[in-house]
């Protein structure tokens, strides 16, 4: 067990912080993120490599993010923490990976092809104040039992 | 921004009128009769004894993590009650009206249900049996009984365990306010879509359900960060994660799984509000909605949930039987690999809930494979059980038998959880009672080992044994209850009768159902003899008191402390040298307890504000039910006020002086005989 | 009946009790576990909207191109994306003061994360304003329903955060470094630095790659 040290601003988890950390940190991810965005305006890519692209990007940003901001390491301080997030990162993979999976096949199975942009013109309406939304006439609610 | 109510609305009382109190249904107006008596009953009692003071100081306001596991338990309790009140109706209703000749009353049609009450009362046993029974009994003993094993003096956060308590009970609040002012939801306990949108259900009853079960899961998320952190944080020196006792690795898991699942319900419930209140499509049936999502949410969650009941009760076995078995348990590291295993892969299963949807047929073929998956580590331990009585000396005590019945449950249970994991059967019987009478074994199993475990654990907490006999008539009459109820029930499954009926079209079932009328009977018989063996348990509690080691073959640090357990739990931190510390100390002759010069303690000092909270988020959550906005804004700034105000405290900790020590352990005697072995 | 060890007694040197007070437990360490728990969570639940998203995105077809041109507005998003950033830099900031135990070098640091913050809030709530006033609406369709849902409910994240910011600015007033004060300087910066880590998600997966779906 890890005892506590009297003074808090001694604790490891005080004295991890590191200004050039942070620094480089804001750096990297500001060059990627702006990659990705350089990547939005090239029209030479394909759909599958502008996907690409700005996913590996977004992956370069969240592991240098992980490392940096929320020190993501094997130190006897942040140790479990490290743990934790490795416990949660295959189940996000596994919800959204698997629901990705069992749509897709459900759409093609049951829904009649919707090709994109082709559908409804932009809805019409007010500000959003006012905004009805569009819920067909419901039922008139019954008396309390 | 919000959606166009249909009918009347008025800012003051947003959706609530007189028309809200079904003042002209009997059976609600007997049962609010009866609430009424039991509250008075209960206020005269406090007021006739003056325990007012006394419940606010050292129950209302408590953060001792083993009295509020006593209150979790006791909401657990009453709302067992409800739920089986819930289900004595639905047995008698689908007994009365069977076929078009059968009688109605009580302007039903047949039976004396109609439809639109008996759907609520489905709704709100499914709900109530799961999330406000079966989960605060398991919460409210793991509460007790880890720091114990773990040789911790409280919680890791003590307030934050009041609040989830409270937010709980807050929830079970509301499920109980809607018998008397407006309604319930009446679509299933899991939701179910597009029915629940607005413009199907347009009262207030899904909005009940939605908060209720939004709340709860709150309350549970909170329980489980706190579970965790006590687990990996707060263990005495010396006990390695190879060392922590076997009902403790059993609630890491569990609350693993709780933590992991707990924020997708949230989200399937949110989206659901957010269609309701906001007019998004979420699960609309046009505009871009998909009302497969809600399920695919909310199953991300259901089945991990399952076995979120599951896995506690599993620990408590695991308790259990090494004890009357006087035997340490059979492969103790495959248990821990085991339930990790049925944690991971509960969370790769949940379309099983719906192999209908029409999913491509790898999808189906996938999940079924995961599901069956299951039983691989379920068999493990079921093996390791039976090894661990196998040469044991096994003592049929009423923990044991309790335990012994949730095994052959387990049996039924994991067989038919089988049998719905072929997508091709699945295809025959979903939605039909077969799936029902599966899942109720699987839950009588989770009841089972919690009564194993209350009448194991009992004597530790309150420092008296419950008494023998009547909880032996308790225990076979449940046994019987539950084979008149559930056998009939697998054969009307296999007959292809259809969930939630409440009027039965074939007359050919009428014996089954009757016979699992006469199963309810013998239930009914039960709840008595349990009554009496409170009653006969708490009247010779003088005679039945106990030691520190009431069953003389226990293992763990839990029963290393006085009976009942005092309020710092050990006047010293045990130090762990072996799995089993307890029996390791008394195999080497050096089984006692420390009672010399001993040192102030630091506690966290009762506090309000989780009560508080709690309170306020009830009214928060009748606001939105009833659209009163200015009540839930205004219940929701002081929750933030009063979370800010409260971060401001300086003075939240108390010291338990040495002398108050001393005499508290002056005072007891460990030495008492256990009652059971003379 | 027999024990699981191969831990012998030893007369006189085994410790049966441990003497001291159990608050030797390291509270911070324990308090900034138990919110990084939160923290995830709260993960899984922007998780479960991404799942939501993927499901919706099948019927973005709904909208015509003009809409989703104006909802995925990548310029915007980036400068968005900046702002955040940089207020995460200066809570970073506030961090290395804190190890150095400098009241005036913490204060500065929060106040300009704050002030940043409160940039990036104006600029997402100037976003919506301009979405709102064309008629596109979360109630338009399951689609903008979700992107407006991820997008508002990070943006609240962002305000709790501000709350928290003042009320920590108040407190470390009032008792300088507390271990109380400390850990919850810590678990901000948890939260606030989750916060961009969330953000690259939205901006990539929702702002940027909106533009093929
Ligand atoms: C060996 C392990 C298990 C397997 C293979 C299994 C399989 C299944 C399957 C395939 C279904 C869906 C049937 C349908 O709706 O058509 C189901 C439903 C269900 N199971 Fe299990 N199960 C197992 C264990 C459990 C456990 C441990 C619990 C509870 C603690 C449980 C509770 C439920 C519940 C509550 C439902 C139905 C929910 C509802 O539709 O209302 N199951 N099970
Ligand atoms: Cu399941």
């Amino acid at each position: 067990m890890t005892h506590s040290v009297d003074n808090p601003l001694h604790h490891p988890e005080v004295e991890q912080a590191s200004f050039a950390g942070y620094l480089a940190n804001f750096v990297i991810t500001v060059v990627v993120m702006t990659a990705a965005l350089w990547v939005v305006g090239d029209k030479s890519l394909s759909t599958l490599g502008f996907i690409g692209w700005t996913t590996l990007f977004a992956v370069v940003a969240v592991l240098v993010q992980a490392y940096f901001l929320l020190h993501m390491n094997w130190s006897k301080a942040q140790v479990w923490h490290t743990v934790a997030m490795l416990m949660f990162i295959p189940l996000f993979v596994v919800m959204i990976g698997l629901t990705a999976w069992m749509f897709h096949g459900l759409y093609e199975r049951t829904m009649i092809a919707m090709p994109p942009h082709t559908m409804a013109a932009p809805m019409k309406r007010a500000a959003p104040a006012q905004a009805v939304p569009p819920v067909s006439q419901p039922v008139p609610a019954p008396k309390a039992m | 921004m919000f959606v166009h109510l249909q009918g009347p609305w008025n800012p003051v009382w947003g959706r609530l009128s007189l028309q809200a109190i079904p003042y002209h249904n009997p059976i609600l107006v007997g049962t609010f009769l009866f609430a009424v008596v039991i509250a008075l009953a209960a206020v005269g009692a406090v007021l006739y004894f003056r325990a007012g003071p006394y419940l606010w100081r050292e129950w209302l306001t408590t953060v001792d993590h083993k009295k509020i596991g006593v209150m979790y338990c006791l909401l657990g309790l009453v709302m067992l009650f409800r739920g089986f009140a819930d289900a004595l109706m639905i047995r008698t209703q689908q007994a009365i009206a069977v076929g078009p000749h059968s009688p109605g009353y009580l302007g039903a049609l047949h039976g004396y249900l109609t439809p639109f009450h008996i759907g609520q009362v489905y709704t709100a046993h499914g709900l109530i049996m799961v999330v406000f029974a079966a989960t605060p009994l398991l919460v409210g003993i793991m509460n007790i009984i880890v720091p114990l094993q773990i040789g911790a003096r409280d919680m890791a956060y003590p307030y934050l365990n009041a609040l989830g308590f409270w937010l709980t009970a807050a929830a079970a609040g509301l499920v109980m306010l809607s018998l008397f002012v407006g309604n319930f939801a009446h679509g299933g306990w899991y939701g179910f879509l597009p029915y629940f949108e607005l413009p199907y259900s347009p009262g207030v009853g899904v909005d009940y359900w939605m908060w209720a079960f939004q709340l709860s899961a709150v309350g549970t998320t909170l329980g489980s960060i706190n579970l965790i952190a006590t687990i990996v944080k707060m263990r005495a020196p010396g006990m390695t994660w190879m060392r922590m006792p076997i009902f403790t690795w059993a609630s890491l898991s569990t609350n693993l799984i709780a933590l992991t699942s707990f924020p997708v319900l949230m989200v399937s419930l949110a989206l659901l509000g957010l269609d309701r209140y906001f007019g998004t499509h979420f699960y609309t049936a046009g505009n871009g909605g998909n009302l497969m999502l809600y399920n695919d949410l909310f199953w991300v969650w259901g089945h991990p949930e399952v076995y979120f009941l599951i896995l506690p009760a599993f620990g408590m076995m695991s308790e259990i039987i090494p004890t009357f078995s006087e035997k340490t348990l059979f492969g103790y590291t495959t248990m821990v690999v085991a339930s990790f295993a049925i944690g991971g892969v509960s969370w790769g299963v949940w379309l099983h809930h719906f192999f209908t949807m029409a999913a491509e047929p790898s999808v189906n073929s996938f999940y079924s494979v995961t599901t069956m998956l299951v039983g691989i580590p379920t068999g493990v331990k079921v093996f390791n059980w039976i090894f661990t009585m196998y040469r044991g000396r096994v003592r049929f005590e009423l923990p044991m038998m309790w335990a012994v019945l949730a095994l052959f449950l387990l049996l039924v249970g994991g067989m038919s959880g089988m049998m719905n994991a072929f997508a091709a059967n699945d295809y025959m019987w979903h939605n039909g009672v077969f799936v029902v009478a599966h899942f109720h074994m699987m839950v009588l199993l989770i009841a089972a080992s919690i009564f194993g475990a209350v009448e194991y654990w009992f004597p530790k907490i309150f420092g008296f044994k419950l008494e023998q006999r009547w909880g032996k008539w308790f225990f076979w009459f449940m046994v019987l209850g539950t084979a008149w109820v559930f056998v009939p029930m697998f054969i009307l499954g296999f007959t292809g009768m259809t969930r939630r009926l409440d009027y039965v079209p074939y007359t050919q079932w009428a014996p089954y159902l009757r016979v699992m009328l006469v199963g309810m009977a013998f239930y009914v018989i039960a709840l008595v003899f349990f009554f009496a063996h409170l009653y006969v348990s708490l009247r010779d509690r003088v005679k039945n008191r106990v030691g520190a080691d009431p069953w003389g073959t226990s293992r763990n640090l839990e029963w290393m402390t006085h009976s009942p357990v005092p309020a710092y739990n050990f006047a010293y931190i045990p130090h762990v040298h072996a799995r089993d510390e307890w029996a390791w100390r008394k195999e080497n002759g050096v089984a006692s307890l420390a009672n010399e010069s001993f040192e102030d303690i630091h506690m966290p000092r009762n506090t309000g504000v989780p009560v508080l909270l709690g309170a306020l988020s009830f009214v928060l959550c009748f606001g939105l039910i009833w659209r009163i906005w200015w009540l839930s804004a205004a219940s929701l700034a002081l929750v933030v006020l009063v979370i800010i105000v409260r971060s401001f405290a300086r003075n939240t900790d108390e010291v338990i002086t040495a002398k108050t020590v001393a005499g508290v352990e002056g005072a007891v005697d460990d030495a008492l005989p256990s009652a059971a072995r003379g | 009946m027999s024990s699981t060890t191969d831990t012998r007694i030893q007369p006189g040197s085994t410790v049966l009790w441990d003497k001291g007070d159990a608050a030797g437990h390291d509270i911070l360490g324990t308090r900034t576990f138990g919110f990084w728990l939160y923290m995830l969570t709260d993960a899984m639940v922007y998780a479960a909207f991404f799942a939501a998203f993927g499901v919706l995105a099948h019927n973005a077809g709904l909208n015509s191109k003009s809409v989703l041109a104006a909802v995925f507005n990548a310029q915007g998003a980036y400068r968005e994306t900046i702002a955040l950033f940089a207020s995460v830099l200066a809570y970073g900031y506030a961090m290395v003061a804190l190890k150095k135990g400098s009241r005036s070098g913490v204060a500065v640091g929060t106040v300009v994360a704050l002030v940043l913050g409160l940039v990036f809030l104006g600029m997402v709530s100037g976003d919506m304003e301009r979405l709102f006033g064309q008629g596109i609406v979360p109630q338009s369709n399951g689609f903008l329903s979700i992107v407006f849902t991820l997008i508002i409910y990070h943006a609240l994240h962002i305000i709790v955060g501000a709350i928290w910011m003042l009320v920590m600015l108040a407190q470390m007033g009032r008792d300088g470094f507390t271990s109380n004060v400390v850990y919850r300087l810590i678990n901000l910066r948890i939260f606030w630095h989750f916060q961009a880590v969330i953000w690259v998600f939205i901006f990539v997966f929702v702002y940027l790659q909106g533009k093929v779906i």
